[in-house]
This record gives structure tokens, C-alpha cells and sequence, in this order.
């Protein structure tokens, strides 16, 4: 049996393109992580607000581990009986998941590049750290929307 | 609207009444003293006056200030008592503190005694380096037995040192042994790093032997007024050690026995404040050899209050309305459930005199947009409960009281949410009803499960994006009409307001209404073509206005992509339900046993824990800037200069007026 034309696992590995959304989250994290500890070398007090900042890039991985699950859920993985996938339904499924984990990764990469600016700005003046925090989520709005996308395909596919 | 109007204040006093009159201002803390840099340049006043201020007492005092923040600190650090987990200011009345001030001076013998008592204890532990640096050197040298004082003897010179780790020992001995054999080579200890070696020779073969090392990388260690072995100095050395941690030890104790003095200490903190900013604000007046001028703002609502004040005094004063368009310095002012808010509207900026404090409109919005995007019943009542009862408890100011509240109310709408969308703790009952009694028992949604029924969610964020956004135009609108451009509301904000319904219910008006989206296409062509006419009409000659109407057609992606940035209200809700059920069904992986259930409540408190810090940061921030960036850009501009009155900013004692 040709594995690429097995729907079920076309779709698992959508599920697992999907999560590799935490690569990027990985990389931003520790960039912003870099630049957070270099601050508070400076001055402790300012953990908290680095910390926020750090995290921000985190959700891309949530995002799409999210992703990941919804498809494992809905082909039954998790329940136990796994669902007999048409090739096609299987590509559907890998198609539907290529939004969140492309778009995931780079947009944590970039948000995280930005973060760490964000964290340097908070080190020169704590106050604005709702900027630094804006400016963060404005890279997030594309894994947003990527992950919205993802979700709603996801969601039209019928098994 | 809910900006403070202010009022502009001059005073002119007598000096010897100056430091009185300054202190009442100081009690009332409402007139903002600006800088009058202006005027010490112009040539119209600068023959009469000059620039009031006393540098040097305010350099004393900052020097004074920060010597007892470091007493502080350290006192802070030995205080064993239980902290509390925020700090808070002591109330106490205006005449106890004066009472209390009078007797300072031992408080500042006290200061002056913990500070010698912090400094011998920095050299203490300087020394405590200092000697635990000296040991580590010694130890490789331990098992080396000739005293250290012995260098060249008659006849026969003595090296001792280091070579790298990775020569070859053997190698260094056989090369040593091939140009003489009246050497003797020991090696002492080794390291990761290197080898410690010495070497006895005769003196005339001294510089041969070198040369020979010297290849090998070889580098002298001399030990220093050190006499007797090495083992005997390190023994030397931990007895000094202990000696000093005994020292410190007792500096430690009395540090620890002056901690009692630190509500003493803290009130003279706070004093030396008040006199700093007072000799501070000098720098903002100006004066003659018998007279001070003042210049500031108050709000208009104490205009009596000050009045009051003055007239106590032998004063000209004058209280005038700000010229138009004149610039005020900015404070806010809202209702109990607005305020909060404003600490959003803080971090953005401030507006400007001539703008609008936009608090009032962006609360409800923050408020039910932060509940649409965490929603769910458990976590908007944790927040909701630990805010109220943490603002019960301690008496909190500033910022952190208002974040509180805020988070207070924004619970509130996360549990709201959460009742319309049937999320407690995710599925967090189902799933323990599942796991312990094998029950299909469900929560029932009050209006509609986002997981199942996506596509209507994500209509209902856009919808509650359109309202926003309009919203925000109607703010803009009111601005013009206000201002007396009602043309400019007609045409910038009505016709767009026309063309996008026009446009919405074009596209989607069939589906609600049956027939409506003719009217929509009628509606999208009369308002094109409005917004065509209109648009360009600060352009000059027929064509470019044309032009210009014609291009701001095209702002429709504008208003198309900050639509479609309400997106978020549904992709940060669904996360924080999927994460929540990956929680759920992680932790029914252990089945119906003691394991299990063990296993279920672990799963719980970690990962809903974990769930909520997340994805309440991520509601604080989307929140935050669904404002900032699509309803403020829509109307508001900051650049405001916060308002800055004269004020005790007393940093451990809240100064009150009557008695309790």
C-alpha cells in the first residue's frame, strides 16, 4: 500500500505540520528570552514585564497544538477508533493544516524579534510597555488569522 | 467631556511668606507650579526677575534620601516579620507626623549608625572573599611542603607554577633530565586546567631550567609575605574565615535589632521627601528681592478651595479660563466603573486638551471584548474573587488599584461569556461526571457552543467589530459637529457609514432579510458616489477632486481589514476552549481508579493554571489593542501632558487633614 495516498495518514501528518507551529514559538521565546535576561541583568525588578513579553510568542505553538488536536479529534485518533479516511479527506486534512504551521512559525519568529525589542524598550522605560506589548500583537493578527483559517477548513472538512 | 477643565493661576507673594504659602499648596495638592523657562528668556521680564530655586538643598536631600533608602533596604532585608503581598501606605494625621518629625533627630543618629553597621558589614565581606579567594589558590599547593617564604637558597634556586593541562608531564621531565641531572621535579597536583609543578635546580643552571620550562608554557607563581607551608596558611586562613562569618554574624544581629526603628526611619523618609519637592518647585518660580511669582493650573472645580487659601494670605492672585486653543495640562475624570479603564487609555497616551478622554467610550468594549476572548465561568471567577477580595484587603492606590478593578470587571464579562458559551473550567464537569459516574451529563450553552458553531461567532465578531468601529466614527463625528465642521461629519463619517451598511447588506442582507440587499445595492451606489464627490473636496480643480474621490474609495480595505481583525475575538476564545479540553481529556487518560482521579486532578490545576495565564495575557493584550489600533485610530490622538500638582508624594505614610 502507497503510504501517500493512506488518508489516515495524510491527515496525521497534517496534525503534525500543524504543531511544528512550535518551532517558531520556540525560536521567537528564546530570542525575546535573550534580550529579557540582558535587561534584567540590569535591573531585576523589570522580570515580571520581560516575562510577559517573553511569552507573547508562545502562542503560535498553542495555536497550533490547538490545530494538531482538532484534527486528531475529529478522525478519532484520541477516542480510540480511528476513523477509515478516503486518500482525498486525508489530503484534505493535511491541505487544511499548512496555514497555521507555515505562518506559525515565521510570524513567532518575527513576533519574537520584536518582543525583544519590546523588552528593550521596557528596559529604558518600564512605562510603555503596553506599546511594546501592541507592537508584539500586531505580528500575532497573521497567526490569528492563519489559525482561523486552518480552524474553519478544518471544520467544513466531512468525514 | 470627562477631562478636568483647568484653570490657569498666577500668583504674585511676599518672599518671607513664600515657604507658608507653599506648604498650603502642597496641603490643598491641587495646583500644578509650571516651569517658567520662558520667561527667564525674555527680555520683557527678564530686567525684573530672576529664576527662584535652591540646587543645593535639593542636592542635600537627595543625598540624604538615598542614604536612608539604602538603610531601608537592608533593614527590609533582615526584617523576618511576614511582608504582606502588597505594600501599602499607613495612614496617620497631618499633626501626629509633624509631632512624630520634631523628634528625628535620634531617628537620623539611627540612620547614621545602621549606615556604619552596613558598611562594616560590606568590608566584612569583602574580606570573607578576599580570604576564600586566597584558600582556593593555596589548595593545589596543599600537599607542597617547603615553606613558601623559601625562595633561592646558596647554592640552588626554587620555581614553582603552572603549566597547561595538556603538555605531556613526561615529556617536560625527560627534556629536563637530558640537560641536567642535579634537577629535582615534582609534580604538586593537577587540575582541569593545569599541572602545579616545582622545580629545584642549582643557581647556575637556573636560566637553562627557565628556558626549558619557558617552552612548556610555563608560568611563576609567587605566594607573597606568605610564610610556612601552604597547608599551614590554609589553615590560617579558615580560622579567619570563621572569625569573620562570626563578625558578620553579630553586625547581622544588630542590623536585625534595629529593624523596630524602620516606621521611624520610613517617616523621616517621607518628610525628607516633602521638603525636597518643596525646595524642588522653587526651580519653577521665579523671583525679585522681595517678591515670588507662581504660574500655574488648577482644575476648575477647586477654584474656591484656592481661592480660600490665598486670601489668607498679603497675595495678588489671578484665576483665568485657558486662552483657545491653549494646551492644559491633562487630568480624568469618570465614573467608578469608567476609571478603571483609564489606566488603558494611560498606557496609550494621554489625550490632548483640544481632544476627548476616550475612557468612556473603549470601557464597555475592553471590558466585553476581554470576557469574548478567555469566556469561561471558572476562570472570569477566580479573577473576578481575587481582585475583589485582594482590593477588600489592602488599601491600594494608583495604577495597581485601578488594574484590579479593571480585572475585576473584565471577570465578570469572562464569566458572563462563559455562561453563554457553556464553558466552566473548559468541560471540566462533563469530563469529571464522564470519569467518576461514566454520565453523558452536559452544560448547556445559554446561547451557543463556538466549537460546534464557529461560522456564527465569527459573524457575530464582525458584527461586534462593525459596532466598534462605528462607534469610534461617531466619537470623530461628535468631535466635527463640536468643532463646527458638521459638513465634514456628514460627509467623512455618514456616507462611509451608509456605503459599508449599503455594502454589508449587498453581500450578506439576502440571507436575513429577503429583498434587503437591493436596497444595500442602491444604498452602495448612492454613497459611492456621495463619497466620490465629497471626498476630494480640499483639492483644487474639477479633475483632482474627481481624482481624490474616486481614490478613497479604497480606504474600504482599510475599514475591510480592521473588520476583519475582529477575527481574534473568535480564534482566542476557541483556544482557550481547545486548550481546555486537551486538558480534559489528558486527564481522563487515567480511567476510573485512584490513579485516575489522582491523575485527573493533577492534569486540572496545571493545566488550567497554565491555560488561564496564557490566554489571559493574550486577552489583555488583543483587547488592548482592538483599541489602540482599530477604535482609536479612528478618532483619538494623544500627546496630552499628564496633570502635575504640587502633592506629598509620600512613599510610606498617607498624610490626612482631620483627625480619625
Amino acid at each position: 500500500m502507497n503510504i501517500l495516498t493512506n488518508g489516515n495518514f495524510l491527515a496525521i501528518l497534517g496534525a503534525s505540520v500543524a504543531a511544528l507551529a512550535g518551532i517558531g514559538s520556540a525560536i521567537g521565546v528564546g530570542i525575546a528570552g535573550q534580550a529579557a535576561a540582558g535587561v534584567v541583568a540590569e535591573d531585576p525588578k523589570k522580570f515580571g514585564s520581560t516575562l510577559i513579553l517573553q511569552a507573547l510568542p508562545g502562542t503560535q505553538g498553542i495555536y497550533g497544538l490547538l490545530i494538531a488536536f482538532i484534527i486528531l479529534n475529529k478522525i478519532g485518533l484520541l477516542g480510540g477508533g480511528m476513523a477509515e479516511l478516503s486518500a482525498a479527506q486525508g489530503g484534505f486534512f493535511f491541505a487544511a493544516s499548512l496555514p497555521i504551521g507555515v505562518v506559525g512559525i515565521i510570524s513567532a519568529i518575527h513576533q519574537g524579534k520584536v518582543a525583544a525589542s519590546g523588552i528593550m524598550l521596557v528596559g529604558k522605560r518600564p512605562e510603555e510597555i503596553a506599546k511594546a506589548m501592541v507592537y508584539a500583537a500586531m505580528v500575532e493578527t497573521y497567526a490569528v488569522l492563519a489559525l482561523l483559517i486552518s480552524f474553519l477548513m478544518i471544520n467544513g472538512i466531512t468525514i | 467631556m470627562a477631562i478636568v477643565k483647568m484653570n490657569k493661576i498666577s500668583i504674585i507673594g511676599l518672599n518671607k511668606e513664600k515657604s507658608l504659602l507653599i506648604k498650603d499648596i502642597m496641603d490643598l495638592g491641587v495646583v500644578e507650579i509650571s516651569s517658567q523657562d520662558s520667561k527667564i528668556t525674555d527680555p520683557e521680564w527678564i530686567n525684573f526677575v530672576k529664576r527662584d530655586g535652591n540646587e543645593t538643598e535639593v542636592l542635600n536631600y537627595d543625598a540624604k534620601i538615598s542614604k536612608i533608602n539604602e538603610v531601608l533596604a537592608s533593614l527590609e532585608k533582615y526584617d523576618n516579620s511576614k511582608k504582606p503581598l502588597f505594600s501599602t501606605r499607613r495612614t496617620i494625621t497631618s499633626v501626629e507626623f509633624e509631632q512624630r518629625i520634631l523628634s528625628s533627630a535620634k531617628t537620623e543618629e539611627n540612620v547614621t549608625q545602621i549606615l556604619e553597621l552596613i558598611k562594616s558589614l560590606n568590608e566584612v565581606s569583602t574580606e570573607e572573599n578576599k580570604t576564600e579567594t586566597a584558600i582556593m589558590s593555596l589548595k593545589p599547593w596543599a600537599m607542597y611542603d617547603v615553606p613558601l617564604d623559601i625562595g633561592d637558597t646558596r647554592y640552588t634556586s626554587i620555581f614553582t607554577g603552572v603549566v597547561p593541562n595538556i603538555i605531556d608531564i613526561e615529556k617536560l621531565t625527560n627534556d629536563l633530565e637530558q640537560k641536567t641531572d642535579r634537577c629535582y621535579f615534582r609534580k604538586i597536583s593537577s587540575d582541569k586546567d593545569q599541572h602545579y609543578i616545582s622545580i629545584i635546580c642549582l643557581s647556575s643552571e637556573k636560566d637553562d631550567v627557565y628556558e626549558i620550562l619557558k617552552q612548556y608554557g610555563f608560568n611563576n607563581v609567587t605566594f607573597k609575605d606568605l610564610e610556612g607551608t601552604a597547608a599551614e596558611n590554609i589553615v590560617k586562613y579558615d580560622q579567619k574565615l570563621k572569625e569573620l562569618s562570626q563578625k558578620k554574624e553579630i553586625i547581622e544581629k544588630n542590623i536585625t535589632g534595629a529593624v523596630p526603628y524602620k516606621e521611624e526611619i520610613q517617616l523621616l523618609y517621607d518628610h525628607l521627601v516633602i521638603e525636597r519637592d518643596k525646595n524642588k518647585i522653587l526651580g519653577n518660580m521665579l523671583k525679585t528681592d522681595t517678591t515670588f511669582y507662581i504660574e500655574g493650573w488648577i482644575p476648575e472645580n477647586s477654584k474656591e478651595k484656592v481661592e480660600q487659601a490665598l486670601n489668607a494670605y498679603q497675595c495678588w492672585y489671578e484665576i483665568n479660563q485657558p486662552e483657545e486653543g491653549e494646551q492644559y495640562p491633562i487630568a480624568l475624570s469618570n465614573n467608578s466603573f469608567v476609571q478603571p479603564f483609564e489606566s488603558i487609555t494611560e498606557l496609550y497616551s494621554l489625550p490632548s486638551s483640544s481632544n476627548i478622554d476616550p475612557t468612556l467610550f473603549m470601557a464597555p468594549f475592553y471590558c466585553i471584548f476581554f470576557g469574548l476572548m478567555l469566556a469561561d465561568v471558572g476562570y472570569g471567577l477566580i479573577m473576578s474573587i481575587l481582585c475583589f477580595s485582594v482590593l477588600k484587603k489592602f488599601k491600594l492606590e494608583g495604577t495597581i488599584q485601578k488594574m484590579l478593578k479593571l480585572f475585576f470587571y473584565c471577570g465578570i464579562s469572562t464569566a458572563f461569556w462563559g455562561v453563554m458559551f457553556g464553558s466552566w473550567f473548559g468541560d471540566a464537569i462533563p469530563a469529571a461526571a464522564k470519569l467518576l459516574f461514566n454520565s453523558d451529563f452536559t452544560i448547556k450553552p445559554l446561547w451557543i457552543n463556538p466549537m460546534e458553531e464557529p461560522m456564527t461567532l465569527l459573524v457575530f465578531s464582525f458584527v461586534f467589530g462593525v459596532i466598534h468601529l462605528f462607534a469610534g466614527m461617531a466619537v470623530k463625528a461628535y468631535m466635527l459637529i463640536r468643532d463646527g465642521n458638521v459638513l465634514d461629519a456628514v460627509f467623512d463619517i455618514g456616507f462611509w457609514y451608509g456605503f459599508i451598511i449599503g455594502l454589508a447588506l449587498m453581500l450578506f442582507g439576502n440571507a436575513i432579510i429577503p429583498g434587503s440587499g437591493q436596497i444595500g445595492k442602491w444604498m452602495t451606489i448612492i454613497f459611492a458616489v456621495g463619497l466620490i464627490l465629497t471626498q476630494g473636496r480640499s483639492k483644487t480643480g474639477i479633475v483632482s477632486k474627481l481624482i481624490s474621490g474616486v481614490l478613497s474609495l479604497y480606504n474600504i480595505t482599510s475599514y475591510l481589514s480592521d473588520i476583519l481583525s475582529y477575527s481574534r475575538l473568535l480564534a482566542l476564545g476557541l483556544a482557550t476552549g481547545v486548550v481546555s479540553s486537551v486538558v480534559s481529556i489528558l486527564g481522563s487518560m487515567g480511567g476510573r481508579n485512584i490513579f485516575g482521579i489522582l491523575l485527573f486532578v493533577i492534569a486540572m490545576l496545571i493545566g488550567h493554571s497554565f491555560n488561564f495565564a496564557i490566554n489571559a495575557l493574550g486577552a489583555f493584550v488583543h483587547a488592548a489593542r482592538l483599541q489602540y489600533v482599530e477604535f482609536f485610530g479612528k478618532f483619538y490622538e494623544g500627546g496630552g501632558e499628564q496633570f502635575n500638582p504640587l502633592i506629598k508624594k509620600t512613599k510610606y505614610n498617607k498624610i490626612i487633614k482631620e483627625e480619625i
